[in-house]
């Protein structure tokens, strides 16, 4: 029985060893180096060592509420990191960009003499086009975001978000099958640059019947922005036109860069109302609508993810609103003391309230430490997500819900303590 | 023996019914099981929900026939010569005339508003005749009547009156240039179908200049789950690239795209269980405390310290139970029927309905036990080996 326990003991160390290792190596170096001695005397002068021995005083119950509190900070920097990634997609989406498709659904094609005829309208600084190829590399299911775009026009457009060295695209319009593929994608497939890779279309064949076509990767390019995705291809479109067997000479839909956002409005009603009552309608609007109205189609994954975030953060309210108003509860004489040795009222109360913000703010910044872990865990992970980033807003926004976490946590303690009459607490035992 | 486990229960009724004097500590511990087992059971529910509705598309007695490696509806195209020549294989059932029973189909993709969001999703927009109408199992239909041939009418199936706004039976939609009347609307037992609307082929071909060119056909088998005779002649016929799969299994494979979530699913709550362990352990170390006098004085009139662990760890099990049971109740009562939507593998939103089921309760209770043993199991051991004597002195 007792060798068991001590197992489980040991076991239930080790897992929570990433909680107490990195508190424990700190007091160690403290200790060595004398810094705890003279955080201890600083301590001691401001009152603040009072506050810590509180906490400190069942390190059972601390280790335990601390782990609660880690545990909900952990999951809120790491899914709203997630969160932040899928509203960069909209967010970084270029003001000056339009995106026009096909009226009826953007998986319906365009015809490619449009381009031609959004050219030269007034307030279009330049227009390419793109066709959805449905790439897959080697697994039917490692889908991979393919593009059939206009060699010539794509970095016209995309040039501001998309970096790659100008030799890189002097060598893609060369070369007939050169591909560019993004610097995400690249890595996770371990492409580089001159290797010849087969690609397959579940959507295309070629004349022959196969769905295999060759391309040389002649580039790698990457995002302006980190959280700018790249993991996307882009191929000629003449070498997809050329090759493949059916509906020849139309396009998925164009990209249209104005001159100045504020000509958006004046492009997109010229764009549709050239193509009004054609065959081929079009809707055009800004790229960030496109964006938008595209993840809202995969269903309200806001809504999922900061439910589970609500619900990460009421567990700790409970948990810790609680073990704080018994951890005062059972000092209520000891506080009766502190209050006739001339304590005042207001100073206790800070005591506690002191108390519960350590709490909170000690291991909600352990959670967004391992957040930050489990985030470059993510991103090194052999799957096609975009690039997930602890932003100095996530950062603050943390640290503000730390300090509401102590206040709600500290607040009824407090006031109880505040409250408290010297003579009820000596005579409560 | 039976002293033991009569003490054991005169400890664990002792125990239980002492837990309105800690009735904060064990609301709290209760709580948090019970938000833990919720987030579980919603993750589980909606995945369940979305491949149930895959699932129960798929019929064994019908093949479905795509251009080889198009994965989905949306991706193929099929040629009226391609179709002309795989419908001659063996394994298709016959009609009264001896002609073999099929359903050229066309699958294209419009806009839709969906009312949550207000923003436009892509629907699927399937050219069917009467033969595709009656391939589909428990196909009716609810209001209106059916589409008559050579018009621009449409269909629409009761997922998409109850997530998209604007097919109102009556109404006329938009797509593009063309204009089609909702004369009728239908069910097909809650499966994807249902998120669809239905319209001529023929009709459908000419309005969205399509050709003659199709994109699926479907083919009554003559023995369910056959395509054997299909798939021969497919492989011998160097004119045809073509995957043949039942309905069934194309299905089955679509409900698997929403599996990840399963997994997403797990992990955020075996994390989240991690928070709630720590309260139920809190709970449970100041109960030991707490009672440290009246565990005491059980020892010393000659109970054992068997007594006092099972005691202990039964009240963290009974805590964690109830928990876990508020927890499957109320995502029950919120979650379960719920409708949403989401992208399917054709591109296209297939609407479906949370669905909560016995299999997925048991996982919920198998994390709230989890909880509640590995919660009580130290403190019980502390219980356990509380030395009488410190034991009478911690009660003063």
């Amino acid at each position: 029985m007792n060798g068991v326990l001590t197992l489980l003991k040991w076991v239930f160390r080790i897992i929570t060893a990433p909680v107490w290792v990195p508190f424990w190596i700190l007091w160690k170096l403290g200790e060595v180096t004398g810094l705890n001695a003279v955080i201890e005397a600083i301590a001691m002068s401001t009152g603040f060592y009072v506050v810590y021995k509180n906490l400190t005083r069942k390190p059972l119950r601390l280790s335990l509420t601390m782990l609660a509190i880690f545990v909900a900070f952990t999951i809120y920097g790491t899914l709203t990191a997630f969160q932040n990634a899928f509203d960069a997609g909209v967010e970084l989406s270029a003001d000056d960009r339009l995106v026009s498709v096909n009226k009826i659904n953007f998986t319906q094609p365009l015809p490619i003499s449009y381009v031609n005829r959004v050219r030269p309208m007034e307030g279009v600084a330049s227009v390419t086009h793109l066709n959805w190829f449905g790439g897959y590399y080697q697994d039917p299911q490692n889908v991979i975001v393919t593009f059939a775009v206009d060699e010539g026009s794509f970095f016209d457009v995309y040039g501001e978000d998309l970096v790659m060295s100008e030799e890189a695209k002097a060598a893609w319009l060369g070369n007939r099958q050169g591909l560019i593929v993004g610097e995400s994608i690249a890595r996770l497939n371990g492409w580089e640059v001159g290797q010849r890779i087969p690609l397959n279309s579940n959507i295309f064949s070629q004349q022959d019947g196969s769905s295999d076509w060759d391309f040389d990767i002649v580039g790698i390019y990457t995002g302006s922005d980190p959280q700018i995705d790249t993991n996307s291809i882009y191929f000629h479109y003449k070498y997809f036109n050329e090759t493949q067997s059916f509906g020849g000479n139309f396009i998925g839909f164009m990209a249209i860069k104005t001159e100045d956002p504020d000509l958006n409005e004046a492009v997109i009603k010229q764009v549709d109302d050239l193509f009004a009552n054609s065959p081929f309608e079009t809707e055009t609007v800004p790229e960030k609508v496109f964006n938008k109205g595209f993840i809202e189609q995969i269903g309200n994954i806001r809504l999922i993810l900061s439910s589970v975030v609500l619900a990460a953060f009421f567990i700790i309210l409970v948990i810790v609103g609680n073990s704080m108003v018994l951890a005062v509860r059972e000092r209520t004489s000891e506080i009766g003391v502190l209050k006739t040795l001339g304590f005042t009222s207001p100073r206790i109360f800070r005591m506690v309230l002191g108390e519960s913000f350590l709490l909170s703010i000690m291991s909600g910044s352990l959670g967004m430490l391992a957040a930050m872990g489990m985030i470059g865990v993510v991103n090194n992970a052999p799957i096609q997500l975009p690039t997930l980033i602890m932003t100095p807003d996530l950062a603050i926004e943390a640290f503000t819900y730390m300090a509401l976490l102590g206040f709600i946590t500290g607040i009824i303690p407090a006031v109880n303590a505040l409250r408290l009459n010297i003579i009820t607490a000596l005579s409560r035992n | 023996m039976t002293k033991i486990l009569s003490q054991i229960w005169v400890v664990i009724v002792m125990n239980i019914t002492s837990i309105g004097q800690r009735i904060w500590m064990s609301l709290a511990a209760i709580f948090a099981v019970a938000v833990v087992v919720a987030v579980l059971l919603s993750f589980l529910a909606m995945t369940e929900g979305f491949s149930k509705t895959l699932e129960g598309s798929g019929s064994n007695t019908v093949a479905i026939v795509t251009r080889s490696g198009s994965q989905s509806e949306l991706n193929s195209v099929l040629s009226r010569e391609t179709i002309n020549i795989v419908t001659t294989a063996p394994g298709i059932a016959k009609d009264a005339n001896g002609d073999p029973i099929y359903s050229p189909e066309l699958y294209v993709i419009v806009d839709g508003i969906k009312k949550t969001s207000g923003t436009e999703v892509n629907l699927p927009m399937r050219g069917i005749s009467s033969v595709g109408f009656e391939l589909r199992d428990q196909v009716s239909i609810t209001s209106g009547r059916m589409f008559e041939t050579g018009k621009n009418e449409i269909i629409v199936g009761e997922g998409v009156l109850r997530e998209f706004a604007g097919f109102e039976l009556g109404t006329t939609v938009r797509f593009g240039k063309t204009e089609w009347e909702v004369v009728g609307t239908f069910s097909t037992g809650g499966n994807a179908f249902e998120s669809e609307l239905w319209a001529d082929a023929p009709t459908l071909q000419s309005q969205f200049q399509r050709g003659s060119s199709f994109q699926t056909i479907r083919v009554l088998l003559e023995t369910p789950d056959d395509v054997s005779g299909m798939a021969e002649m497919v492989e011998n016929d160097p004119r045809l690239f073509l995957d043949v799969v039942t309905e069934a299994d194309y299905f089955a494979q679509q409900g698997e795209a929403l599996n990840g979530i399963v997994i997403f699913g797990w992990i955020i709550s075996i994390f989240m269980s991690v928070g709630a362990l720590a309260g139920a352990l809190n709970t449970m170390y100041t109960s030991v405390a707490n009672r440290a006098g009246e565990i005491a004085t059980l020892r010393a009139i000659g109970f054992s310290n068997t007594s006092a662990f099972f005691g202990t760890l039964a009240e963290s099990i009974v805590l964690s139970v109830i928990g876990g049971f508020v927890g499957a109740m109320a995502s029950y009562l919120f979650m379960d029927g719920l409708s949403a939507s989401t992208l399917g593998a054709s591109f296209t939103q297939v609407v479906f309905k949370f669905e909560l089921t016995t299999d997925l309760f048991i996982n919920g209770a198998f994390l709230a036990l989890g909880i509640g043993l590995i919660g009580g199991i130290f403190p019980a051991a502390r219980a356990a080996r509380l030395p009488v004597i410190v034991a009478f002195r911690g009660a003063n």
